[in-house]
């Protein structure tokens, strides 16, 4: 693949509620077009990276670094700039589209609500955008749903009208914060669809955050694993899924039942997760680790490369890799 | 037996606008279960389908509106009675959320030891310490309330308190969808380590199948207050029968290498309260026959044992 200028490029972002750290310190490219997932459990920062480079994050957040969008700096952007991207050239949906949507509002006015700020559009044209929105996203009899108020329709075609609004500004990058968790699995199944196809026709790009390696493995090109604020690795889906490199994404992977063949003893991971402001010193998953060495309290281990498009943040990477391989 | 659910019927009254009459919806419509000693029947399904209702009825939390319920071979009692108060003792709940489960105001160690005052039984710290001790959680955890614990602990927790009257059967609703995925292989480990030590029996409700799988004897797949599909869980979940089951199977998202086309289904979840006629998931159906729009297939065995019900996996009809 020929380098190409990153569309979203984080620096050293950095959050901050109340003295208490949440993100510690992220770099992270999104190239044009590409389906990045970001996986991790409660509290390791994956939504707080997407807020906080968007702004959304309320005032008592600190937040340092640097977000540039296709080279404009988004962090500490007059909140003009930031209502031209949001909506527009970076959209945002999450995981209860209920909450999301205005209950008092037919669903066709909130589409069309969207495709007028955006688009600049009027009268007639803003409908039929608004139609053709929801068609898109694969709401039966469109035309009919339009007049339709969010609780006459199920969670699934909830999230679908969000998505449809989502893609009402053309964006060019599309953040998805769980946006099936609330969902059954079969409808689930549906809106991932949705989510493939959508970034085939558009060529938008697709950032992915959920707690479900599943729902990542299948949906996107590439993945980060977070934990308490940082990335610990990144890699693409399949090498990461096949064989990973950091001992906490070896675990996560332990961690889950199969659907398939024998049935093993689940391999828990010992203790929980830090709690911010009580981070261990060095490597912050190193008191769960199976292959901790004293060294890992020394420092916090670096975000290396250890392969083709693959990064660990961790000392013993080489080993959890002989690991993988004899077991 | 330690359980055993026959033909249970459990409905409720839905109004239709203002002044409208009610009508009744079925949210379990028909189901019979039974779980043997030591043995866990996982209840699979997705929302509304009656599972959790399925599992109240079988606590005696709701009495059926038809169909028995029996608990060690007897008739459960009517809800409310002194000797349906007794027999709480003996079947407990373990619920997803485990803070709405707790009590804020009282420590952990008081909450262990509760039930065992309520049913007048023996108690005691030694008691209640080696409860905690059972549950994987440290003595000095027994002395803080809830909002002091991590998820994972609180769900030790409430499964301490749930094991303190020693009971013959758990009903567990979705006990670990809340948690983060390394915390739930612990839980899901110490179930299975509980069940081995106590000889319980468990039913085990969740939404996800791969826990399911992993906890369970025998599963039931239930689709709008039935049971569509039962067998032994490995069996089912590799090559399942009823077209449902397939479509539920197949929509699991797995990581790792890519598998055969997925099936997705067509339309939205049924309404209870609008059930199809003929078999209520042939509107969503992809092996839908003309059999299926207008005649109910009955849960029944296979060559092979398994239970389904569906016309087409019985080759009464070709879709």
């Amino acid at each position: 693949m020929a380098p190409t200028a990153p569309l979203v490029s984080i620096r050293d972002l950095r959050v901050a509620f109340r003295g208490l750290p949440a993100l510690l310190g992220i770099d992270l490219d999104v190239a044009p077009g590409e389906s990045l997932g970001l996986v991790g459990e409660s509290g390791c920062g994956k939504s707080v990276t997407w807020l906080a480079a968007l702004g959304l994050l309320p005032g008592s957040a600190s937040v340092s670094g640097s977000v540039t969008l296709g080279g404009e700096e988004l962090l500490g952007a007059p909140p003009a700039v930031l209502d031209r991207v949001r909506g527009g050239r970076v959209a945002l949906i999450f995981q209860d589209p209920a909450s999301s949507l205005n209950p008092v509002h037919r669903v066709g006015r909130q589409v069309a609500e969207a495709v007028r700020l955006h688009r600049g559009m009027e009268g007639a044209a803003v409908r039929a955008e608004a139609l053709r929105l929801l068609d898109q996203v694969g709401i039966p009899d469109a035309a009919r749903r339009l007049d339709a108020y969010p609780h006459e329709l199920s969670g699934g075609q909830n999230q679908r009208v969000m998505i449809a609004m989502a893609l009402a500004g053309r964006p060019e990058l599309l953040v998805a914060d769980e946006p099936t968790t609330a969902l059954d699995v079969t409808i689930q199944a549906g809106i991932l669809e949705l989510l493939r196809r959508l970034q085939a026709e558009t060529g938008m790009a697709l950032v992915l955050i959920s707690h479900d390696l599943g729902v990542v493995a299948e949906t996107c090109e590439r993945v980060c694993v977070m934990y308490a604020g940082r990335i610990v690795e990144a890699a693409p889906s399949d090498a990461l899924f096949e064989r990973p490199l950091h001992p906490y994404a070896a675990g996560l992977l332990a961690a889950l039942p199969g659907m398939v063949g024998a049935r093993r003893r689940l391999n828990a991971i010992p203790g929980g997760v830090p709690e911010p402001g009580r981070l261990p010193p060095g490597c912050a998953f190193a008191p769960r680790c199976g292959l901790a060495l004293p060294a890992c309290d020394a420092a916090v281990p670096e975000l290396r490369a250890l392969g083709p498009a693959r990064l660990a943040a961790c000392i013993r990477a080489e080993a959890a890799m002989c690991e993988a391989v004899a077991a | 037996m330690i359980l055993e659910v026959e033909g249970v019927v459990r409905a409720y009254r839905q109004r239709r606008g203002l002044f409208g009459g009610g009508v009744d919806v079925r949210a379990v419509d028909g189901v019979s279960l039974a779980v043997p000693e030591g043995r866990t029947l996982g209840v699979v399904g997705e929302s509304g389908c009656g599972k959790s209702t399925t599992g109240r009825v079988a606590l005696g939390l709701e009495a059926p509106d038809a169909g028995v319920v029996r608990f060690e071979g007897a008739a459960m009692p009517g809800v409310g009675t002194a000797a349906w108060r007794r027999l709480r003792a003996r079947m407990q709940l373990v619920p997803q959320d485990p803070l709405g489960a707790l009590d804020r105001r009282l420590t952990i160690a008081d909450q262990v030891a509760e039930p065992l005052a309520i049913h007048g039984l023996p108690g005691g710290e030694a008691l209640v310490m080696g409860l905690l001790d059972q549950v994987g959680l440290r003595p000095d955890l027994g002395r803080r309330h809830p909002h002091a614990l991590s998820g994972g602990q609180r769900q030790r927790a409430v499964l301490a308190r749930a094991l303190a009257t020693e009971p013959r059967l758990l009903v567990l609703d979705e006990p670990v969808s809340a948690l983060d995925v390394s915390i739930q292989a612990g839980i899901v480990n110490l179930l299975q380590d509980i069940q081995a030590q106590r000889g319980l029996a468990m039913v085990f409700i969740s939404h996800d199948l791969k826990v399911v799988r992993q906890v369970s004897h025998e599963v039931a797949v239930m689709y709008l207050g039935r049971v569509v599909e039962q067998g032994d869980p490995d069996a089912v979940f590799a090559e399942p029968a009823h077209p449902y089951a397939e479509a539920l199977v197949s929509a699991i998202p797995v990581p790792g290498p890519r598998r055969p086309a997925r099936i997705v289904l067509q339309g939205d979840p049924p309404n209870p309260a609008d059930r199809p006629p003929g078999c209520a998931f042939h509107p969503r159906c992809h092996r839908v026959a003309p059999l299926c729009r207008v005649a109910d297939p009955v849960l029944k065995a296979r060559a092979d044992g398994r239970l389904v019900a569906c016309h087409v996996a019985h080759g009464e009809a070709h879709g």
